[in-house]
């Protein structure tokens, strides 16, 4: 990344979308990934609280970590085939 | 390495641990402020007064402290809000340029000679700023789609049969409310913090072994810890401007984010 760049014109309207789509894309995934377990593996420790039955921590991170990854492939994996 | 040789002759020797990052009152017992706020207040007083005294007598032909604030700027506003938003992203440069230099201060308040403390090691401020810059972009996202819209663009991607959005919608809401902010603020966090515990660790586990554990070995061994700390700084000070772009850029990327039309 050029930090003197003269001025915006400098670089192409479209390379510059596809770094920071690639950036975004990279951030957004990671994140998703990691709320998918907090949120699905937080469900899990609270029903395993309940039930007494720490079976469900390990599926509710399971579950957690499938959704996350499968919202990743849905954001942003599929228009890239099209 | 110095750690190390510590570890095993460690008797004697506090290691530094969070409690480096607490300090008394500045100006005694009673007193309300403390080094990192001092910090915090000068090292805001001084980007503002730079940027003014920069700004106050703009002319087509700049002088050297107008020049110097035009660069800066002008890397703020080509490198992160083009490079990140595009176009629409120059009404959000005042905002960014302000965070960077802020947090750009703060940081390098770590290696800067005598006051050696990065405030943003504290938590409370990267915090803050995270909190700021996340109200930010879903104001913006809530203000281009509406509340229902943005939060429906957000949390139900159209394509998914229903059953699945109990699966996804708590994980995308998550994933933007709270995730990112959070992020945001242990990235630099724990960065400052880490950098300014090895360089405390370097620096007087160097000063332990050269005048209490002394002899040929310990002399030796601190010389070398000691000069070690001056590569840290050095390196450190790259972290620390690192970390300020880092963070303004993710905030940039946020902003776009909102901005743009859910693809």
């Amino acid at each position: 990344m050029p930090s003197d760049a003269p001025d915006d014109s400098s670089k192409a309207e479209s390379e510059r979308a596809a770094g920071r789509e690639g950036e975004a894309d990279a951030y957004g995934a990671l994140g998703l990934v990691i709320s998918g377990v907090l949120v699905w593996g937080g469900v899990g420790f609270l029903v395993a609280e309940r039930l007494d039955n720490r079976l469900f921590v390990m599926l509710g991170l399971l579950l957690g970590m499938g959704a996350g990854l499968y919202l990743v492939w849905f954001r942003y994996g599929r228009q890239r085939d099209q | 390495m110095s750690s190390s040789v510590l570890a095993v002759e460690g008797e004697g020797f506090v290691s530094p641990g969070p409690g480096t990052f607490v300090y008394p009152p500045a100006f005694g017992e009673g007193t309300f402020v403390t080094k990192p706020m001092l910090i915090v207040i000068l090292g805001s007083l001084a980007v503002a007064v730079f940027f003014f005294l920069a700004a106050r007598r703009a002319a087509m032909v700049p002088g050297k402290t107008q020049f110097v604030g035009e660069s800066l700027y002008g890397f703020v506003r080509n490198s992160i809000a083009l490079d990140a938003i595009g176009k629409p992203g120059l009404k959000y440069v005042p905002y960014l340029a302000t965070v960077f230099f802020f947090l750009a201060t703060l940081n390098i308040s770590g290696i800067l000679p005598l006051v050696q403390f990065p405030a943003t090691s504290r938590i409370a401020i990267p915090l803050f700023l995270a909190v700021i810059s996340c109200i930010l972009f879903n104001a913006i996202g809530i203000k281009r789609e509406g509340l229902g819209g943005y939060f429906k663009n957000m949390m139900f991607p159209s394509g998914i049969p229903w059953p699945v959005y109990i699966l996804l919608a708590p994980i995308e809401f998550v994933s933007t409310i709270i995730i990112r902010p959070l992020t945001l603020t242990l990235r630099l966090t724990f960065n400052m913090f880490a950098g300014h515990l090895v360089l405390v660790l370097f620096i007087l586990g160097g000063e332990y072994l050269i005048f209490e554990y002394s002899g040929v070995v310990g002399i030796a061994a601190g010389t070398v810890a000691l000069l070690g700390s001056l590569v840290l700084t050095a390196f450190e000070g790259f972290v620390q401007l690192l970390q300020a772009y880092v963070f303004t850029l993710l905030s940039a990327l946020y902003i776009g984010g909102a901005l743009q039309d859910e693809h």
